[in-house]
């Protein structure tokens, strides 16, 4: 057997440190070295690999659930961050949270994914502890634009990257009633479908949709303002 | 005069439902014969055109918000977990 033959020989069957130990014995010096080629080990996709790591965290595999801490922190703290006064109250939420998961993940059922079902939880945490800003202005839920304000949807592309522009959005967001502002976070800032984000927030998608729209129309308005002040 | 009232209450019904509607619209929710419907009222109604115009731009603008990693937010989990055995 010749070391290319390490891979014809992981396709009859042997594994691969049987092969490659079957190649090399066979190889002597003088032997021409072709690339030995190895066929991929064929990668566990990602939402199997979760699955197994919840289902080893069920079983009581606290380094499992570790991995799974790891992989969620982040998003779980930037989705409570919009929720919370500051970066450290995000912080014992988040924690607040994953200690809850974990007391209680014999009852994830599965039937949604565990990310979805960890944000119900950490939104959940949010509103209990109360630790929600209280904003400085209750953004309005009238949807009907302004009259005076110019017609800013062809602005240049650019200027939604402007950070004031940024910071209006922001402001706009934390300044919608929760119950509004957790549709536009899930939905349009985090990117989940209307069936994740309506799963999180147990709520039909019809009902989901309904707050969502009305979310969606009050930070728009909020645009209007931000240009007709910048037209002034 | 019934006939200009009828048009009037049939241009006030579909102008409630598209600003109703222009959510799904942008979210590609609804059927080829809803969006059509959109379409065709907004082309003609300019409230709702530019609602629908602004919107498209507020949705973007919120998809580009995003958020810096916290560094640490996972260290901590794992710590507390440990300490709560």
């Amino acid at each position: 057997m010749t070391p290319t033959s390490a891979a014809e020989s992981l396709l009859s069957g042997l594994g691969p440190i049987q092969a490659m130990t079957e190649a090399l014995r066979a190889w002597r010096i003088g032997d021409t070295l072709a690339p030995v080629i190895v066929p991929p080990m064929r990668p566990v996709p990602a939402d199997q690999e979760e699955e197994l790591l919840v289902g080893r965290a069920k079983a009581g595999d606290r380094s499992a659930f570790e991995e799974l801490v790891r992989r969620h922190a982040d998003r779980l703290h930037a989705v409570v961050l919009r929720f919370v006064r500051d970066s450290e109250a995000a912080e014992e939420v988040t924690q607040e949270a994953f200690l809850r998961a974990w007391r209680s993940i014999d009852r994830f059922q599965g039937r949604s994914r565990f990310f979805t079902w960890l944000y119900r939880i950490g939104i959940n945490e949010a509103k209990r502890r109360g630790t929600r800003e209280a904003s400085a202005r209750t953004v309005s839920l009238d949807d009907e634009p302004i009259p005076e304000a110019p017609d800013w949807s062809e602005a240049p592309e650019t200027r939604l990257d402007q950070s004031d522009l940024r910071r209006v959005l922001e402001e706009a967001i934390r300044a919608l009633p929760i119950e509004y502002r957790a549709p536009v976070i899930l939905r349009d800032v985090e990117g989940l479908t209307t069936e994740e984000a309506a799963g999180v927030m147990e709520l039909s998608e019809a009902a989901f949709k309904s707050r969502l729209h009305r979310a969606r129309l009050a930070v728009r308005r909020a645009l209007d303002e931000y240009f007709l002040e910048d037209r002034e | 005069m019934i006939r200009r009232w009828l048009e009037r209450r049939r241009y006030m019904r579909e102008h409630r439902w598209t600003h109703a509607h222009l959510s799904e619209y942008l979210d590609r929710e609804l059927d080829p014969a809803e969006r059509e419907r959109v379409e065709a009222h907004a082309s003609i109604c300019p409230h709702c055109s530019r609602v629908l115009a602004t919107l498209r731009r507020t949705l973007e603008g919120m998809r580009l918000l995003g958020s810096e990693p916290q560094p640490g937010v996972a260290d901590g989990v794992i710590e507390r977990l440990r300490d709560e055995g």
